[in-house]
C-alpha cells in the first residue's frame, strides 16, 4: 500500500488535475512527427516528471512504464570507483548525473553516446527515437552542459533529452535554445484544493474545505508536500473536523528551535550552539539554503517591524555567498552574528552606524 | 566590497592603534651597574606592560641573568605584573606570598641591584663554583684524551693515517662524545640500546624468544627517531662501539635501492677488522676489536626515489639478519616507514632540553678558550631547538673572529641561523587568538602575522574559524552591561564576515580556476583579519572554552556518509517516486517515519509486519530503514528514537526482515559477482615518472584481493547456493583490478 501522493500519480495526460493549455500542448507535441528536446522547469512538488512520464507514455504507450534499474560503474582518472544508477525502460533513460559530483562530464558523453549511436530495434515501437530524461539539469556542472550541446544536435535522429530542472538560472544559453522549455508552474490554491478532493474521494472520505484550506497554506504550493501532509492529518485525527494542527517535519522545527535561540540570546556562547545545531541539520542532508530559508522566516516573524527587511537583505547575501563559495557553514554563522548584532543593536535603540569607529 | 571593508576597517583599526594609551617602546633601558644584575632570581610575568612587549620583557630579564618561569611558585623572586593579569596567576602570587613588581619597579630593579659576589647567597655559589669546576674538570680530561691519542699515534708507526691533527677537525667531530657519559640527554634510550647490543649475542641463540626487561629482545632490528642534531647517529655508533661491534654505517649518500640492499649488504657480514687485528687491538673506547659487526642504516626516511623498493629490501633483509640492525630517522610516523613498524623496536629520541646541554656546551667553550656566559648558551639552544650540532657549529664559526660572546651577540646569531620550524595548528590558532600579537606593544608586521597562516594552510583557518569566538576580546575589555554586549557582537561580526569573504576567496583558489597567487589575500581574510578583531585572553588546554580542533571535517565526512546513504534510499524509492534526493529527505522521510518507524515505538513487536509490508512498497531494505532512522534530527532524532524501541522489537525486525521475500528493484553488479560495466577506463598517464614509485603497493593490494575473495562467502546472495561460490570469487577478483 503506497502512501497517496504515489497512489494517486496520475498516469496520462487526460488524468492531469491542473495547467489544461500546457497538457493540450504536450499532446499535441506527442502526435507531431518532430518531438523536440525539452526542459521542464519549475518549482519542486509542481509535477514535472508526472507531466514528463505522462508524455512518454503518450509518445510510446504503456511499455514505458515497465521501469528497470541498472547499475553503473565507472572509474575516475584517480581510480575512484563511482556507482551511477540508472532507471530505464525500453523506449527510454532516466540519469541524474549529480549523483557523481565533478564527473558528470563523463556521465553525460559516455552514456550519451552510447544511447546515441544504436537505433530503436524494436519494429513495434512507435517511435523511431528514444527519450533520455535527465534529471536536476540546474546542477550539471558547466563541462557537462558544454559536452551536450553538441551531442543534442548530432544524434537528433536516435535520441530526444528532456532536461528536468528547478530553475534555468544555471543552464547556459545554448543549451536553453536548443530545447522547448516548459514551464510548470506550482499550481494554485484552488486547483490544490481541487486536487486533495480527488484523493480524498477516491479514498471514500469527506474532505472539510478549512481542512482542505489549511493544508494549502501550508505546503506552499508543493502538491506533493500537501498530499503527504493530507494523508499525516487523516491518520492523526481521522475525521478531520475541528482545528488541526499540522505536525512539522523534524528538520522544520529544528530550525525553528535555532531561530528561538537566536532571539532569546545573543552572546558567543549562543553563536557556537547555533553552530551545532546548523552541523547536525547540514549532516543530515537538508540543503544550507533551506535552512537559511527556514530560519529567516522565522526570525523575521518574531522580530521588530524596524529590522525585519535588514535581516532578510543579509539573509540573502548570504544565500549568495553560500552558493558561490565552500564550506556553507561559515557563511550561516556570519549571518546569525550578523542577525544577532542587528536585533541587539534594535533592543536597545541604537543604530549600527552610530557605533562606526 | 572585500576591499573597500577592508580598507575602512584597516583604517579604524589604525586611528584606535594611534589613540591608544599605550606607549610602545617609550621607556629607555636603564645601564646595569654589573654585568648580571639579575643573577640568582626567578621571575614570572603576567598581564600586558605598557612599554614593552611579553618577549621583550622576557628577553630583557634573560639577557641581566635572571630566570624566567611560567608559572609562580614558592621559588619565584618577583612577579612582573601588567595590566590584566591571568586571574590564575594572581591567586597563586596570594598563596605564595610573592613581591610583586611593575614596569618601572622593574626596570629600576635593572639598573640599581648589584648582587656581586656578596649579593649571592651562599647556596647559589657553591652551585656556581661547582659548575665552573665541573666545567675545568671536563675540558681537562679532554685535552688529556687528545694528548694520547697524538702519543698513540706517533709511537704507532703503521696507521700513521690515524694520526689526524685536531685543530683540522670539525668541533662536532671534534667534542663528539666518546663515552655514554657525555651524550647530552636521551640516557635512558641510549642505555637500552646499549643493553640490547651487549644481550644481542644470547638473543641470536634464543632465536628472539625472550623478550627480556625492556621486551626489546625480540627484535631484530631498532628505530631511532628524533629531530636532527640531538645525537642520533653518534649514539648508534657509540653504542656499537662499546658492545664491541663495528659499526657499518649507509645513508643517504650511498644508494640504498633494493637490488643493493639485497646484494651489497650481507647480512652474514664478520669485520675484517678483528683479522686485521688478530684479536688483541682495541678500539678507541679500548674495547676489544672483534669480528662482529653492525648496520647502521641512516637516514632511512631519506630513503627516496633513486632507492626504489630500499626499504621493503630493509625490511626483508630485518627479518633474518644475523647482525644488529640500527635504523635512523628523522619522523617516525612517515608513510615510507611504515613497513618497518612492526619489524623494529622504536626508540623515540627527544630534544634534551637547555640544562643538559649547558654544560657540555661550557666545556667546550672552556677548552676553546671561549667567554661564553650561561645565559648566553641557553638562548643558543633555544635558537637552534636545542640541535647541538648546530649550537656547536655556530660557536666554531664565532671562535674564528671573536673569542667572546655576550647576549645580543647570541640573538643576533641565532637569528640568522634560524631553522624554519612548523608550528602546529593548535599552537598557530593559541599564538593568533591570543592577546600578544595584536597589543600595541606587539613588534609582529602584517607579513609576520600571515606567515602564521602559511604554516598550515589548509588547517589554520578551519582552526581559527572553529575558535574564534573562544576569546575574551581585549578590544570590549573596558567597557560594561550593553555598551560591552554590542560592541562585542559587532567585533564578532566583523570577523565572522571576514570568514565568509575568505571563504570565496579559498573557492577560488580551490575550485576550477586554481587562483593560488590568492592565498596572501585569503591568509588575511580567514586568519589575520579575524584574529585582529576579536584578539584575547584563550585557553590552550583544557575546560570549555579551550581550543579545539575544528569540527568541520568530521561533519562534512558525516554529511558525505549520510548523503551517500540517501541516495541509495532514493534509488531504491525511484520506482515509486519521482521525488530527487532533498524531496525525499524534506518531505518523503518525515512522512514515511510515522508508517516505518513510528509503530515499532509505539506498539512494538506487533507492528512488525504492517512496518515490513511499508517498506516492501518502496522497496525498502533493512538498511534503508536504518538511514532513516539515523537522518533523523529533533524529536527524530536517531538516538532518541531508538531508544524508545524495545531491543526485542528491533531483533523481532531484522529476524522478520531476513526471513521473508522482498522485492528488489535491482541488484548491484558486484552483489551478483559480475564484472560491473565500466563507463569510462582511467586515464593512464604516457610518462613512466608520473607512477609513483612504491612497491609495497602490488603486495599489499594482491593481500587485499585475497581478504575480499574470502569476504564473498559473507556475501548474503552468494550464501543461498554455495556451488556459485567458486564461479563469483574470480570474477570478483577479475573485476577488482
Amino acid at each position: 500500500m503506497s502512501l497517496w501522493v504515489d497512489k494517486y500519480r496520475p498516469r496520462t495526460l487526460d488524468d492531469l488535475h491542473y495547467h489544461d493549455g500546457l497538457t493540450a500542448r504536450l499532446k499535441s507535441l506527442a502526435k507531431s512527427e518532430d518531438f523536440p528536446h525539452m526542459l521542464f522547469y519549475g518549482p519542486s512538488g509542481a509535477g514535472k516528471k508526472t507531466r514528463i512520464t505522462c508524455t512518454l507514455r503518450e509518445l510510446f504507450g504503456p511499455g514505458v512504464e515497465k521501469l528497470r534499474i541498472d547499475q553503473r560503474v565507472f572509474l575516475t582518472p584517480s581510480k575512484r570507483k563511482l556507482d551511477l544508477n540508472v532507471v530505464q525502460s525500453n523506449f527510454h533513460i532516466e540519469i541524474t548525473p549529480s549523483e557523481v559530483g565533478m564527473y558528470d562530464r563523463v556521465v553525460i558523453q559516455e552514456i550519451l553516446k552510447e544511447i546515441a549511436q544504436t537505433q530503436q530495434v524494436d519494429l513495434n515501437a512507435k517511435q523511431r527515437f528514444k527519450v533520455v530524461i535527465i534529471n536536476d539539469a540546474d546542477t550539471l556542472s558547466r563541462d557537462a552542459q558544454a559536452a551536450l550541446r553538441r551531442t543534442m544536435e548530432k544524434y537528433m535522429n536516435n535520441m530526444r533529452i528532456i532536461l528536468c530542472a528547478n530553475s534555468t538560472s544555471k543552464l547556459i544559453a545554448p543549451i536553453k535554445s536548443r530545447c522547448l522549455l516548459v514551464r510548470v508552474a506550482a499550481p494554485s490554491a484552488e486547483e490544490m484544493q481541487h486536487a486533495l478532493e480527488y484523493v480524498a474521494k477516491r479514498e471514500k472520505f469527506d474532505l472539510p474545505p478549512e481542512a482542505s484550506q489549511q493544508i494549502v497554506d501550508d505546503s506552499n504550493g508543493n502538491l506533493r508536500k500537501a498530499m503527504l501532509v493530507l494523508e499525516a492529518l487523516k491518520m492523526q485525527s481521522p475525521d478531520l473536523s475541528g482545528p488541526l494542527s499540522i505536525a512539522k517535519p523534524d528538520w522544520e522545527t529544528y530550525c525553528h528551535k535555532v531561530a528561538d535561540m537566536i532571539i532569546q540570546e545573543q552572546s558567543p556562547q549562543r553563536v557556537m550552539d547555533v553552530r551545532a545545531k546548523f552541523y547536525e541539520l547540514l549532516s543530515h542532508c537538508i540543503p544550507p539554503s533551506v535552512i537559511l530559508k527556514t530560519v529567516a522566516d522565522r526570525v523575521v516573524d518574531k522580530v521588530d517591524e524596524s529590522i525585519k527587511a535588514d535581516i532578510m537583505h543579509w539573509a540573502a547575501f548570504y544565500e549568495v555567498r553560500m552558493r558561490v563559495g565552500n564550506k556553507k557553514i561559515f557563511h550561516l554563522e556570519a549571518w546569525v552574528v550578523k542577525v544577532m548584532s542587528l536585533y541587539k543593536h534594535s533592543f536597545y535603540g541604537i543604530e549600527l552606524d552610530d557605533f562606526e569607529d | 566590497m572585500t576591499a573597500l571593508t577592508f580598507a575602512s576597517s584597516w583604517a579604524a583599526a589604525k586611528a584606535a592603534k594611534m589613540a591608544g594609551p599605550k606607549a610602545p617602546g617609550s621607556k629607555e633601558i636603564p645601564e646595569p651597574q654589573c654585568a648580571e644584575p639579575l643573577a640568582g632570581l626567578a621571575f614570572v610575568f603576567t598581564g600586558e606592560l605598557s612599554s614593552f612587549s611579553r618577549e621583550e620583557a622576557v628577553e630583557l630579564a634573560k639577557r641581566f641573568g635572571g630566570r624566567v618561569t611560567g608559572q609562580p611558585s614558592s621559588k619565584t623572586s618577583f612577579v612582573i605584573l601588567g595590566d590584566d593579569a591571568g586571574p590564575s596567576k594572581l591567586a597563586a602570587i596570594k598563596k605564595h606570598n610573592l613581591k610583586t613588581l611593575d614596569e618601572d619597579e622593574f626596570l629600576q630593579l635593572i639598573a640599581t641591584r648589584n648582587p656581586g659576589d656578596a649579593g649571592m647567597d651562599d647556596k647559589t655559589r657553591k652551585k656556581k663554583e661547582k659548575e665552573q669546576e665541573a666545567i675545568r674538570q671536563g675540558a681537562k680530561e679532554m685535552e688529556k684524551r687528545e694528548k694520547a691519542a697524538l702519543k698513540e699515534a706517533k709511537t704507532d708507526g703503521t696507521s700513521t693515517a690515524k694520526a689526524v691533527d685536531t685543530s683540522t677537525q670539525l668541533w662536532t667531530v671534534r667534542y663528539a662524545p666518546r663515552t655514554l657519559r657525555e651524550i647530552c640527554g636521551n640516557k635512558g634510550q641510549v642505555e637500552k640500546l646499549l643493553q640490547w647490543l651487549q644481550d644481542w649475542p644470547n638473543n641470536v641463540k634464543s632465536g628472539f624468544k625472550k623478550p627480556g626487561k625492556t621486551g626489546m629482545n625480540v627484535f631484530r632490528a631498532v628505530m631511532v627517531t628524533g629531530p636532527p642534531g640531538i645525537g642520533k647517529t653518534t649514539s648508534a655508533h657509540l653504542c656499537a662501539k662499546l658492545a664491541g661491534f663495528t659499526p657499518i654505517e649507509l645513508n643517504a649518500s650511498d644508494a640504498r635501492s633494493k637490488k643493493l640492499v639485497e646484494n651489497s649488504t650481507n647480512i652474514n657480514n664478520t669485520s675484517l677488522d678483528g683479522w686485521m687485528g688478530g684479536g688483541h687491538k682495541t678500539n678507541a673506547v679500548g674495547v676489544e676489536i672483534t669480528d662482529k659487526s653492525c648496520l647502521i642504516m641512516d637516514e632511512v626516511d631519506g630513503m627516496s626515489a633513486g632507492d626504489r623498493g630500499g626499504v621493503g629490501a630493509l625490511n626483508q633483509l630485518i627479518k633474518k639478519t644475523k647482525i644488529p640492525i640500527i635504523c635512523i630517522a628523522n619522523d617516525r610516523q612517515a608513510q615510507k616507514l611504515k613497513p618497518l613498524m612492526s619489524t623494529t623496536f622504536s626508540l623515540p629520541f627527544k630534544k634534551p632540553d637547555a640544562q643538559a646541554v649547558r654544560s657540555r656546551i661550557l666545556t667546550i667553550a672552556y677548552k676553546e678558550k671561549m667567554k661564553v656566559p650561561a645565559n648566553v648558551v641557553d638562548q643558543l639552544v633555544a635558537g637552534a631547538q636545542s640541535d647541538i650540532r648546530q649550537v656547536l657549529n655556530m660557536l666554531s664559526t664565532w671562535r674564528l673572529s671573536r673569542a667572546t660572546m655576550d647576549f645580543d651577540d647570541s640573538k643576533e646569531l641565532v637569528k640568522m641561523n634560524e631553522k624554519y620550524a612548523i608550528m602546529t595548528p593548535f599552537n598557530v590558532t593559541y599564538k593568533i587568538l591570543g592577546p600578544y600579537l595584536f597589543s600595541p606593544t606587539s613588534r609582529e608586521t602584517l607579513g609576520d602575522k600571515m606567515e602564521l597562516y602559511f604554516h598550515d594552510h589548509s588547517f589554520v583557518p578551519l582552526f581559527i574559524q572553529e575558535n574564534y569566538l573562544k576569546t575574551q576580546p581585549v578590544r570590549v575589555r573596558n567597557l560594561a552591561g550593553p555598551e560591552k554586549d554590542m560592541k562585542e557582537l559587532e567585533i564578532m561580526e566583523k570577523a565572522a564576515s571576514s570568514i565568509s569573504d575568505a571563504d570565496l576567496v579559498d573557492g577560488l583558489i580551490h575550485g576550477s580556476q586554481q587562483h593560488w597567487s590568492l592565498m596572501p589575500l585569503h591568509s588575511v581574510l580567514s586568519t589575520v583579519r579575524p584574529a585582529s578583531f576579536i584578539y584575547g585572553n584563550c585557553q590552550q588546554y583544557g575546560g570549555s572554552q579551550a581550543i579545539s580542533f575544528p569540527q568541520w571535517l568530521g561533519q562534512n565526512s558525516k554529511r558525505g556518509k549520510l548523503t551517500r546513504q540517501l541516495n541509495d534510499v532514493q534509488v531504491r524509492m525511484r520506482l515509486k517516486v519521482s521525488g530527487d534526493k532533498s524531496e525525499i529527505r524534506q518531505s518523503y522521510i518525515p512522512a514515511l517515519f510515522p508508517v516505518v518507524v513510528k509503530p515499532l515505538m509505539d506498539l512494538g513487536a506487533s507492528a512488525v509486519d504492517d512496518v515490513i509490508d511499508r517498506m516492501d512498497d518502496y522497496y525498502l531494505s533493512k538498511e534503508d530503514w536504518d538511514t532513516i532512522v539515523e537522518l533523523g534530527v529533533n524529536q527524530n532524532k536517531d538516538d532518541f528514537v531508538l531508544k524508545k524501541i524495545p531491543a526485542a522489537t528491533k531483533t523481532a525486525l531484522t529476524r522478520k526482515y531476513n526471513l521473508r521475500e522482498h522485492p528488489i528493484p535491482f541488484h548491484k553488479a558486484q552483489d551478483l559477482g559480475k564484472v560491473p560495466k565500466k563507463i569510462a577506463a582511467a586515464e593512464v598517464p604516457d610518462l613512466e615518472e608520473v607512477f609513483d614509485v612504491d612497491d609495497e603497493v602490488p603486495e599489499e593490494s594482491a593481500e587485499n584481493n585475497q581478504e575480499e575473495d574470502d569476504d564473498i562467502s559473507k556475501d548474503r546472495l552468494i550464501q543461498i547456493s554455495k556451488p556459485k561460490k567458486g564461479k563469483a570469487a574470480p570474477a570478483k577478483a577479475k573485476g577488482k583490478t
